[in-house]
């Protein structure tokens, strides 16, 4: 069953064409990838998908419901959290801070009911800290449940937005280069986790990556990107022989590296 | 060994309390006798400060900065001649904490620079001075103005919905605007404000334009009239309790988390599911009402009120508070908003004076133009450069409220969720 | 209806003439947002303290008795030439004084744009000051320098227009400021200097990369900027004849609505957002009370200038001629 479809998405900015006529279709409950070589236009379709963008055509159905015209944060709503390429903290706010700022549309109490001491306004606060606080331990972070998040080293933060992200419940997970910057040992983890949560939290993850290894090591479907337009698609072994990928990105990667 | 009996000192709760005693009584009783003394009167003060520092359970903190400042501070400073012009500094100390409190949300929390705050003030000052004057009888169709001093009470929540209805239809527009404009956006509706209450007694007189609004009726509390300044300020102590209460209360909700997100990362806060308007519009609406009530109270202290208390410069002197104090933190901004009062009204037409004396008798020649009453901009602008350059975080530096790590991993142990500790995320750094 | 176009010519006079000085006041803001994305809140106090400096120096000449008998034109470039060297010195100073550090250590907008209003104040009473102290009065008024008084007779030509009268200033006004506008277009299109500051103003980074000195371009643009804006100021003078420490604030927003009315970071489209905004403003001051039946006069005048600009940040926050932006995710 497919739980998020694309259809012909495409984005202009002004004379550039960003994403062209892109189609996909997300199986439930899969690991789905989204790589391509620098600037083929991978965020901007995340982007649009998230409502940060509007598509100039085409159409994102979330079960069969469109999401083009939606605010972002309705699109949360909707079921569809996402970290950044350029990870997007609230710096000043503690550690649990940021995942309870990601439970925020399932926390119901009011503000007015903050202030006139409801109970079960204080209730569910409490109960919401002890979540977040599980949520840091299953991302490995509670040790720093009170720090700055703008102090965390780089692979914390990292998972922090993770963590944040999955504290919405999303239906659907969407990571930007999640292990950007990490050393082998935290890659390994990562993949541990995207794995681990796919099957615990019963979400469905798409994944731009340009660690290859990552990426064939642990999605079901993969979308090759380049220069806006979709180039190939297909299971990892399907991608792994394809000459055009191989030549407009693989290929150009390897004459790059050597 | 000075170092030492100091640490000594910060770890014995016993040794605190007995000197925190000592001092209060000390500096009231100063104030008791030396009743006159603008500096007895600052030292008893800045036991509120020392009461901050103090290692305490902090309900007893609130309990004896609540019976200082409650019954201490008027008491002892009743002895002299001084005791109305220090209860009107103290009024006015409170009225613009209140209001440094609104602009905290805005600025500190949200992140939003609103430099024409003290249009909501006018706003509340005006709804009061309007309808508690005969002002009202120019343009109202039916009723009998001024309302009675016992109906003042009704304007307190009435300025603080009027202004946060401002604040509302203020937002709706500008907010959508980016972060920087907003800043000339607000300075523009705030001059709007003023020069539609300084123009507004033609065609149909309802603010009677530059001649301002006198006669304001006085509130009465049971029949007993209230004109004495140490009676306002014990209103402005109830809604400045009030205010507190809501700030410190609405810091650590779900609504405080969303201001502050929207403030570190809008993009992040708006992906998490917060919506940007809204949270906004939230925090316009909720700051403002702290100074419609304000501007309630104000407007009858004064007992006339024109245009010309609600410039620029007022809505920067906010502004200075808060920054000197420390964008989001509670204390800092109360600090803040006591310092530039007290400095404004007291220590430079102290030091003014002192000046002309000196002037007088021949010591020193001081040239009129530099006298330090006149220097307002001039010291507040040096304020907001340094502060802003050298200690961006104020003088009392917002901090993070920390949870009880232990506490939530013990819960945590007893709730099962979904989420199980992983085995591999589990022992790394 | 017809007072409306009976008094056309003179609103257009009117209008040009403080249109021209909006004008080039907003490009000294234009010019710093597009290189720092910051709203210099000081600009419009630089602009009045031009003014206070040209009549500063008027004032030193006409003691000096051999100069006070020396041509109008001479005492006026001598005014306009110190005036433009003392602002843009200031303007520089004020860069590296309060904004530099703040970029260094790449604090929040929030902060620099307070530090920005605390310039601003510190001016303005800095002003007061020096002006009160050395004069015994901070309202400032200089005699006349071009008093001769010219009618364009509109009326014999056109029946249902009246006649417009101005004086020797409005001349000079305008011709200095086309000259200062066209000056400054060449400067930024054609030479070194001009072409490197529009490199840093559309990618910093890249700019930097390719071995431009940044900071030397800031200051560069800071000082032509408040020298632009500090010879506006003698001409407000020269025009008006009475200045005060707190023109700069109103006339500085009026200037930055100018500046965003052209499109932010847009020198062309300031120079027309300013003459636009003149010439409205002129109109509305003339006109509102004809319009609303006396509702509303020329008190108005400044709402109508705010209101300009809250719409056009609302509506149109890209300008009339400038580009609409994305933000980077």
């Amino acid at each position: 069953m497919n739980i998020l479809e694309v259809k012909n998405l495409t984005k202009k900015f002004g004379g550039l064409m960003a994403t062209r006529d892109v189609s996909m279709n997300v199986e439930k409950n899969s690991i789905t990838a989204v790589i391509g070589p620098n600037g083929a236009g991978k965020t901007t379709f995340f982007n649009m998908i998230t409502a940060v963008y509007r598509p100039t055509s085409g159409d994102i159905l979330l079960n069969g419901k469109s999401l083009v015209g939606l605010k972002p944060h309705q699109v949360c709503h909707f079921g569809i959290s996402r970290t950044f390429q350029n990870i997007r903290l609230f710096n000043e706010q503690t550690v649990i801070e940021n995942v309870l700022v990601g439970m925020h549309q399932r926390l119901k109490g009011h503000w007015i009911g903050t202030l006139l001491h409801f109970p079960e306004v204080t209730r569910e606060e409490e109960a919401a800290k002890v979540e977040a606080y599980k949520i840091l331990q299953y991302v490995g972070l509670e040790e720093f449940v009170n720090e700055s998040a703008g102090n965390l080293p780089y692979g914390a933060q990292r998972r922090l937005e993770i963590g944040r992200a999955i504290a919405a419940k999303p239906k659907i997970l969407l990571l930007d280069e999640p292990a950007a910057g990490m050393n082998p040992k935290e890659t390994r983890q990562l993949t541990d986790l995207i794995h681990d949560m796919r099957h615990r939290l019963d979400v469905t993850i798409i994944l731009i990556e340009h660690d290859m290894k990552l990426v064939m090591k642990i999605s079901d479907y993969l979308y090759v990107l380049d220069h806006g337009e979709l180039i190939a698609e297909g299971k990892p072994d399907e991608i792994r022989n394809n000459q055009r990928v191989i030549e407009a990105y693989l290929g150009k990667e390897a004459t790059q590296r050597g | 060994m000075i170092k030492n009996a100091f640490h000594k000192f910060a770890d014995s709760t016993k040794a605190q309390i007995i000197f925190f005693a000592a001092y209060v009584l000390i500096t009231a009783f100063g104030l008791f006798l030396l009743s006159d003394s603008v500096i007895a009167f600052l030292v008893l003060l800045l036991s509120i400060l020392i009461l901050y520092y103090l290692k305490l359970n902090v309900r007893i903190k609130w309990a004896l900065g609540l019976l200082i400042i409650a019954v201490l501070v008027p008491f002892a400073a009743s002895q002299g001649s001084s005791y109305q012009s220090f209860m009107d500094v103290g009024t006015l100390v409170l009225i613009y904490v209140a209001m440094a409190l609104g602009l905290n949300i805005v600025v500190g929390f949200a992140g939003l620079l609103d430099l024409g705050f003290i249009a909501f003030f006018a706003v509340g000052a005006y709804t009061y001075g309007i309808f508690g004057s005969t002002q009202a009888n120019k343009f109202m169709p039916f009723g009998h103005f001024p309302v009675p001093g016992d109906a003042f009470w009704l304007f307190i929540p009435i300025g603080a919905i009027i202004a946060a209805v401002f604040g509302i239809l203020l937002g709706i527009p500008v907010l959508r605007v980016r972060g920087d404009y907003l800043a000339i956006v607000t300075l523009g509706f705030g001059e709007i404000i003023r020069i539609v209450f300084n123009n507004m007694d033609h065609p149909i007189n309802i603010t009677n334009g530059s001649m301002g609004i006198p006669s304001i009726e006085p509130p009465s509390f049971f029949g007993i009239p209230i004109g004495q300044p140490s009676q306002f300020y014990y209103i402005a102590l109830v809604i400045f309790m009030l205010a507190i209460y809501v700030a410190t209360r609405l810091e650590h909700s779900k609504l405080g988390r969303a201001w502050k997100a929207v403030r570190d990362n809008e993009i992040a806060a708006q992906a998490s599911g917060i919506p940007l308007v809204k949270t906004k519009l939230a925090a316009f609406a909720i700051g403002a009402s702290f100074s419609g009530m304000m501007g309630s109270v104000f407007a009858a202290k004064q007992m006339y009120i024109d245009a010309s208390s609600f410039t620029y410069l007022e809505s920067t002197i906010v502004l200075v508070m808060v920054i000197l104090g420390g964008m989001g933190s509670i204390p800092g901004v109360i600090l803040g908003a006591a310092v530039v009062i007290i400095l404004n009204n007291q220590v430079l037409t102290s030091l003014s004076t002192w000046l002309t004396q000196l002037s007088a008798s021949g010591v020193v020649s001081v040239p009129d133009a530099l006298s330090p009453a006149k220097m307002q901009r001039f010291i507040f602008g040096i304020l907001l450069v340094v502060f802003a350059l050298y200690r961006t975080k104020g003088l009392i530096p917002y901090k993070n409220k920390k949870v009880d790590a232990a506490h939530l991993k013990a819960e945590a142990a007893v709730k099962t969720s979904q989420y199980e500790e992983h085995p591999e995320a589990e022992g790394t750094h | 209806m017809s007072q409306i176009i009976q008094l056309l010519p003179q609103v257009l006079v009117d209008g040009l003439t403080l249109g021209f000085v909006y004008a080039v006041v907003a490009i000294g803001y234009t010019m710093v947002y597009g290189i720092l994305e910051l709203i210099n809140f000081a600009h419009g106090d630089i602009f009045m303290t031009g003014s206070f400096v040209g009549a500063g120096v008027l004032f030193t000449v006409m003691s000096m008795g051999f100069m006070s008998s020396a041509p109008t034109m001479v005492l006026f470039m001598i005014m306009i030439l110190v005036a433009a060297l003392i602002t843009g010195v200031m303007g520089v100073g004020i860069e590296r004084v309060a904004y530099r550090p703040l970029r260094k250590r790449n604090a929040p907008k929030l902060i620099a744009l307070i530090t920005s209003i605390g310039i601003s104040f510190i001016l303005e009473d800095a002003v007061r000051f020096i002006a009160d102290w050395t004069t015994g009065n901070y309202i400032i008024t200089t005699r006349p320098l071009f008093q001769h008084k010219f009618t364009i007779d509109f009326h014999s030509v056109f029946p249902f227009f009246n006649n417009a009268t101005f004086q020797g200033s409005f001349l000079v006004v305008s011709i200095v400021t086309i000259i200062m506008l066209i000056s400054l277009d060449l400067f930024v299109s054609k030479t070194k200097w001009g072409i490197a500051m529009r490199a840093v103003a559309q990618d910093r980074e890249t700019a930097s990369l390719m071995s431009i000195n940044v900071n030397r371009v800031i200051s560069v643009t800071f000082f032509i900027g408040s020298a632009l804006g500090g010879a506006t100021g003698v001409l407000f003078l020269i025009q008006y004849g009475t200045v005060d420490p707190y023109i700069g604030f109103i006339l500085g927003i009026k200037a930055f609505t100018a500046a965003v009315l052209g499109g932010i970071g847009n020198i062309r489209g300031a120079m027309f957002g300013g003459i636009l905004l003149g010439l409205l403003e002129m109109f509305a001051a003339a006109n509102l009370s004809t319009i609303t039946h006396g509702a509303m006069g020329s008190e108005y005048k400044d709402v109508f200038a705010f209101i300009i600009l809250i719409l056009v940040l609302i509506f149109k926050p890209e300008g009339l001629f400038g580009k609409a932006t994305i933000e980077k995710v």
